[in-house]
């Protein structure tokens, strides 16, 4: 990260600097597919990756890569990529370093969609993961075999809120040369920075905090630059010849930037989930006021816990701040800031006290995303998981008066006078 | 390309194209604490032209093992000796500031070869403060963390790359990290400890260019300019930007020294 410029003015300012020929503030939408060449020789030498610039907006694209340039500046790392959505990023990384054979150790407490990607979709393609409690730094140790590519997990997990001791992972990947990704969504580098402990590349929603108002889907990858891939047998399609650009070794040619190199020159190639210019304005119109909402965000998160802790008609409160928590001691030491908006809570009266209590709500959102500036419910008991017993959904780490809470940035008030609404309707079920 | 060399695994990048040594050769130099990744965009830019491309990490530096030459001079050899050793017939060298003091005392031994000398953020002489050298010595990875902040203009500082998604910092501070901890003291007391440039300048015969940057912190400007008027015959551009010229104005640099290079013959 730059030594000049702190967090918050890195947020408003990095990758972009008002152009001469406009002297337009904000970063301009350039809504276009292509960019005319000024002669072949420079069309040539883009396609050749001879120096950098834009050729197709599959590829690349002047607004989404102020994005990724200010996402590299707040995470301190070498290079980014910004993509379709999160999922987008998770498997643009997954295919660049892993093939027919590899093994990955991953998280058992995750979004779902990355479990499911690891558990049922890569199989498919000769891509194996085992899954392992990701507060046991030695299960992941035990795990790892001599084809694992990667190491995953997501710093504070979906919707569990588990948290991972970063550093202690770090130091195992890093004794057996394996790159630690992780899923950074719920932190937000505001929060913490996961290559300062020693990860190695991030990967995120950008549709949740960074973005933060619930209008764009989007995805980034970005890189530490901090791991060496130069083990030709271990990451052969990074560190020897590439089938692109003539045999290209990205970690020859490219050094701290050799995985962004190769996913733009594959899967963004190939696979092709480019984000769209507009959604990438959009999301940097979000992190311009990152540090401020996240601050609220976390202030409103500590009142809302303390009310429902104490509150009679609550059973259970879990957030990584709360000393009842089992990783509260993790959390505490890598999320000092504290560890993010999401609290789970569990309603007396079980799984109809929690529908009762999700359909009286009048200010809190019922829906299936988080990290709005709004505040967010879901009910897994009778939304997502409805289909599953209660033996099931115990069995996935869930209970079914469980609701999850994305706290947004209301008057914190006005939120708890919301949730009395709530209480009351499962106050009358109850009798 | 990796060779034994001096019983050494030596890296040569070659920018994606083989060497062919009957052609004229690019051999860029890279600087204090640096490796051949600093040529990132110049390296294939001049493959891809035609040009046969030399990039070679100096010992201790990037993919090279071996121990780190110890001064200017002891660099300039280990050139010469590595040039020789590739059998090249006509070499245009490219300095980025140290590699432009390694250029002055390659001259005075490869003489023969050499077709012209290319000066990129450079002078005749590189002093180093007493603070940032202890710090090499302490801590080489704080001493690149500042060389990187230090040795960017604004692009740095807010990002701002024509490479889509890279940092400049986060990039620059990696690449320095490449190299083994004790590369940077050598590279930085090579530099503060070269007294000879004054001389080293006035004897170039061959037609030389320099590029220098308007913001430069670690090779000042005026420092630059006092350099260009000890060198016979120099064409002199300035580029708006720090240091780290390379990739801070790779386009523009690459276009200045291609149109220089198509004017020698
Ligand atoms: C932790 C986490 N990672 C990744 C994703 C996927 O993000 P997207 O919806 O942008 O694909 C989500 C979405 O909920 C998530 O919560």
């Amino acid at each position: 990260m730059s030594e000049n410029y702190k967090f918050d003015t890195l947020s408003l300012h990095a990758g972009h600097i008002p152009d001469k020929e406009t002297g337009s503030r904000a970063v301009p939408i350039y809504q276009t597919t292509s960019y005319v060449f000024n002669s072949t020789e420079e069309a040539a030498s883009l396609y050749n990756m001879e120096v950098g610039g834009h050729l197709y907006t599959r590829i690349s694209n002047p607004t989404v890569a102020a994005l990724e340039q200010r996402l590299a500046a707040l995470e301190g790392g070498a290079s980014a990529l910004a993509c379709s959505s999160g999922m987008a990023a998770m498997h643009l990384v997954v295919s660049a370093i892993c093939s027919n054979g590899d093994h990955i150790v991953a998280s058992s407490k995750m979004y779902g969609a990355n479990i499911n990607l690891l558990q049922h979709t890569m199989p498919r393609f000769g891509v194996k993961t085992d899954f392992v409690n990701p507060n046991d730094p030695d299960a992941i140790e035990r795990a790892i075999k001599p084809n694992t590519k990667l190491v995953f997990g997501e710093v504070i997990g979906n919707p569990g809120l588990d948290i991972m001791d970063v550093p202690e992972i770090a130091k195992i990947c890093n004794s057996k040369n394996i790159p630690l990704v992780l899923d950074a969504t719920f932190n937000t580098p505001y929060l913490m920075q996961p290559f300062k402990h020693g990860a190695n590349i991030v990967v995120h929603s950008l549709t949740k905090w960074l973005g933060g108002h619930g209008i764009a889907i989007g995805g980034a990858i970005v890189n530490g630059g901090n791991f060496d891939w130069g083990d030709k047998d271990k990451f052969p399609t990074i560190s020897g010849p590439h089938f692109a650009l003539g045999g290209i070794s990205f970690w020859e040619e490219f050094g701290p930037s050799a995985l962004i190199a190769k996913i733009r020159a594959e899967g963004m190639y190939n696979f092709g989930p480019s984000l769209s210019p507009t959604n990438a304005f959009h999301l940097m119109q979000g992190i311009e006021t990152l540090p401020l909402r996240m601050k609220k965000h976390i202030e409103n998160t500590h009142s809302i816990s303390d009310f429902l802790v104490n509150h009679e008609m609550v059973e259970w409160v879990k957030h990584p701040d709360l000393e009842t928590h089992p990783d509260h001691q993790v959390a505490k030491r890598i999320l000092p800031k504290g560890s993010g908006s999401i609290v789970a809570f569990g309603i007396k009266g079980g799984r109809e006290a929690g529908k009762a209590f999700i359909e009286s709500v009048q200010l809190a959102s019922h829906l299936a995303n988080v990290g709005d500036a709004k505040t967010l419910l879901i009910h897994p008991g009778s939304t997502t998981h409805s289909h599953l017993s209660s033996e099931a959904m115990k069995e996935g780490g869930l209970t079914d008066d469980m609701i999850r809470l994305s706290v947004g940035l209301e008057d914190i008030d006005d939120i708890k006078k919301d949730f009395e609404k709530g209480f009351k309707a499962v106050k009358k079920l109850n009798k | 390309m990796i060779i034994t060399f001096k019983g050494a695994k030596t890296y040569i990048g070659t920018g994606g194209k083989s060497l062919v040594n009957t052609k004229r050769t690019l051999c860029f130099l890279h600087g204090s604490g640096q490796n051949h990744l600093s040529f990132i965009q110049q390296a294939r830019f001049f493959a891809y032209k035609g040009y046969s491309v030399i990039v070679p990490d100096m010992p201790a530096h990037g993919f090279s093992d071996g121990n780190p030459c110890k001064s200017i001079k002891e660099n300039a050899e280990w050139i010469n000796d590595l040039l020789v050793e590739l059998n090249l017939k006509e070499v245009v060298v490219i300095g980025h500031s140290q590699g432009c003091l390694v250029a002055l005392e390659l001259n005075r031994i490869f003489k023969s070869f050499l077709k012209s000398v290319i000066f990129v953020a450079g002078s005749n002489k590189i002093p180093v403060n007493q603070f940032l050298l202890d710090l090499s010595k302490d801590n080489p990875q704080k001493a690149s963390k500042m060389m990187v902040t230090w040795g960017h203009g604004i692009d740095g500082d807010l990002s701002i790359n024509k490479w889509p998604g890279h940092s400049h910092y986060g990039e620059g501070n990696n690449i320095m990290c490449m190299n083994k901890p004790t590369a940077l003291k050598h590279d930085l007391n090579s530099c503060n400890d070269y007294l000879d440039g004054i001389d080293a300048s006035k004897k170039i015969e061959v037609p030389t260019l320099a590029v220098l940057a308007k913001n430069d912190q670690m090779t000042p400007l005026k420092s630059g300019l006092k350099f260009v008027e000890l060198l016979k015959n120099c064409e002199t551009h300035i580029l708006d930007c720090g240091h780290f010229l390379p990739s801070e104005r790779p386009m523009e640099l690459n276009s200045i020294i291609n149109s220089f290079l198509l004017k020698l013959e």
